[in-house]
């Protein structure tokens, strides 16, 4: 069956990150985000992200292998995304991603103290990826670029759990159709099944997040058909997740969400990217 | 009454032993007369850090304290203060200190044998507690008497309720304490298992297989393969979820 393959430090997997980062990624997201730039949302959500999946991986020793990470941006210039000393990186075990933000920012949070109350607390709140937002939008390079990258990992890890590639953007290719790219990367494979490209539309306008989609009817233009057409069908293990998260899913969802907010990206996020088995 | 206690264990495949994260007491096998023995299994949770340690206690806490786990709040909260103070003995980077934050969390399951003279009827008895998946079974010749607190291979999930060593959890657990009283007799055996363990026994019991003959022969002459092999080879079968894995058997005369 696929998509059971156990992910340990010996078989580990890897997360590719694709991230929009033209020009109109400086507009505001479309509602409630209080005029906040979709690169700055995007980058938020991504920063937790990797926060998460570090932690996810941590154990009393340091940070299990359990994965390794990469963020592609596209916009100015295709390539590696992270900031600081990972800059340039392409794919970087999550050990190395946990020891190495750009920096630590000390944000507040509320916690529950134990006894019916809320607590500000202080968290360490490290930082990878920076916002960016200048030039056009050449999602087919960028995609050309991570089905490179995921062929040689997959050469070297035959038997992992299939790699995920979550793909954000705001916006249509402007280097022409990404549809066979797309193809491209959703036929490479592990022994343990195919690729899974996902595909999150950011919303510039006032309009509902269409999540986890099972047709193309229920999306508005030719542009959303084709980010659809673009998406794998969720794995099982996954449809259940989005299931239990209260979403309606039929063996026909696909992992896309059109005209998100930046809630709808953190939970598309946060679906897209729970493990299955991990060991 | 005459005990034999022996504990059998083996780290998830791929893991070293040291990365182990169950618990269990007695520490090593323990054959002796007595009137009350304590014994626990623990399975600390792989997602957390530091499960180990918090097993650990909590084992150590059952089996030195009747008072119990969940429901002595004072005691419960000192075992939750200590693990706070082994764990930030040196500087944490800051997952490992998210992680802390987080807490640890663990599956008990204990369990108490009676043999109390000055009781006619009831004398033979015991109690178990248990707060997650990890299992009692109690045997009778071949007959499975008891299954606590989970009697269904179906019901092993990847989310049961577990005791944390974050005092903000603590409230949520207390309602899934389960507590079970039950008799014994002379050649009686309980097996205390944690929960990949637990899951294989149940559903080999459902599909008219004995699983216990494998588990009372281990370490005998009789026994087909020692523990750590006997496990390997199931799973290799795809039949055990690869986990840590725990029995402590218990065999009272």
């Amino acid at each position: 069956m696929p998509y059971t393959a156990e992910i340990s430090r010996a078989n580990p997997s890897c997360f590719l990150f694709l991230i929009d980062q033209s020009g109109s990624m400086a507009d505001p997201f479309g509602a409630g985000e209080l005029g906040r730039k979709k690169a700055d949302g995007v980058a938020d959500a991504i920063n937790r992200l990797l926060q998460n999946l570090v932690i996810k991986c941590a154990k009393e020793e340091g940070v299990r292998d359990y994965y390794h990470i990469g963020v592609i941006g596209y916009g100015a210039h295709v390539g590696p995304a992270f900031s600081g000393s990972l800059a340039g990186r392409e794919l970087v075990p999550i050990s190395e991603v946990g020891n190495m933000p750009a920096r630590i920012e000390e944000r507040t949070k509320k916690v529950d103290d134990g006894a019916g109350g809320l607590v500000d607390q202080s968290i360490r709140f490290p930082i990878w990826f920076d916002p960016v937002a200048n030039g056009g939008t050449p999602m087919c390079q960028a995609l050309g670029r991570a089905q490179a990258i995921l062929q040689g990992w997959l050469a070297q890890h035959p038997d992992c759990f299939p790699p995920i590639v979550i793909n954000i953007t705001d916006g249509e290719a402007t280097d022409g159709d990404p549809s066979g790219a797309a193809d491209a990367i959703r036929k490479l494979r592990s022994n343990d099944g195919e690729v899974l490209l996902f595909n999150v539309h950011l919303s510039s306008q006032r309009a509902t997040p269409i999540e986890f989609p099972d047709t193309e009817a229920v999306l508005p233009d030719q542009f959303a058909k084709l980010l659809f057409r673009m998406s794998s069908p969720l794995p099982a293990y996954m449809r259940s997740i989005a299931q239990q998260e209260g979403y309606k899913v039929s063996e026909g969802t696909r992992g896309f969400v059109f005209n998100a907010d930046i809630v709808a990206v953190i939970r598309f996020l946060d679906i897209g990217t729970r493990p299955s088995d991990l060991r | 009454m005459h005990v034999f206690a022996q504990p059998f264990w083996v780290s998830k495949q791929g893991n070293e032993d040291s990365e182990y994260e169950d618990a269990f007491w007695p520490r090593k096998s323990v054959e002796r007369r007595t009137t009350c023995f304590r014994c626990a299994v623990a399975d600390g949770a792989t997602e957390t850090s530091y499960s180990g340690v918090w097993a650990n206690q909590l084992v150590r806490y059952w089996c030195r304290n009747y008072s119990a786990v969940a429901f002595d709040p004072d005691g419960f909260r000192n075992l939750q203060q200590r693990w706070s103070a082994i764990v930030r003995r040196r500087p944490l980077p800051w997952y490992a200190e998210e992680k802390v934050r987080q807490g640890a969390f663990a599956a008990i399951l204990g369990l108490v044998l009676y043999d109390d003279i000055d009781r006619e009827s009831s004398g033979r008895h015991w109690q178990a507690v248990a707060v997650g998946d990890s299992c009692l079974v109690q045997m009778r010749g071949e007959e499975v008497l008891v299954r606590f607190p989970i009697a269904d291979s179906a019901a092993f999930t990847n989310r049961p309720h577990l005791l944390s060593s974050n005092p903000a959890y603590t409230g949520q657990v207390v309602d899934h304490v389960r507590n079970m009283v039950g008799n014994w007799q002379a050649d009686d055996a309980f097996y205390l298992m944690t929960d990949a363990l637990a899951c294989w026994f149940m559903r080999e019991t459902e599909e008219g297989r004995t699983p216990w003959r494998v588990l009372r022969d281990l370490n005998t002459s009789d026994e087909v393969k020692p523990f750590r092999e006997w496990v390997e080879t199931l799973r290799t079968k795809g039949v055990m979820r690869n986990d840590d894995v725990t029995l402590l058997r218990v065999d009272v005369t």
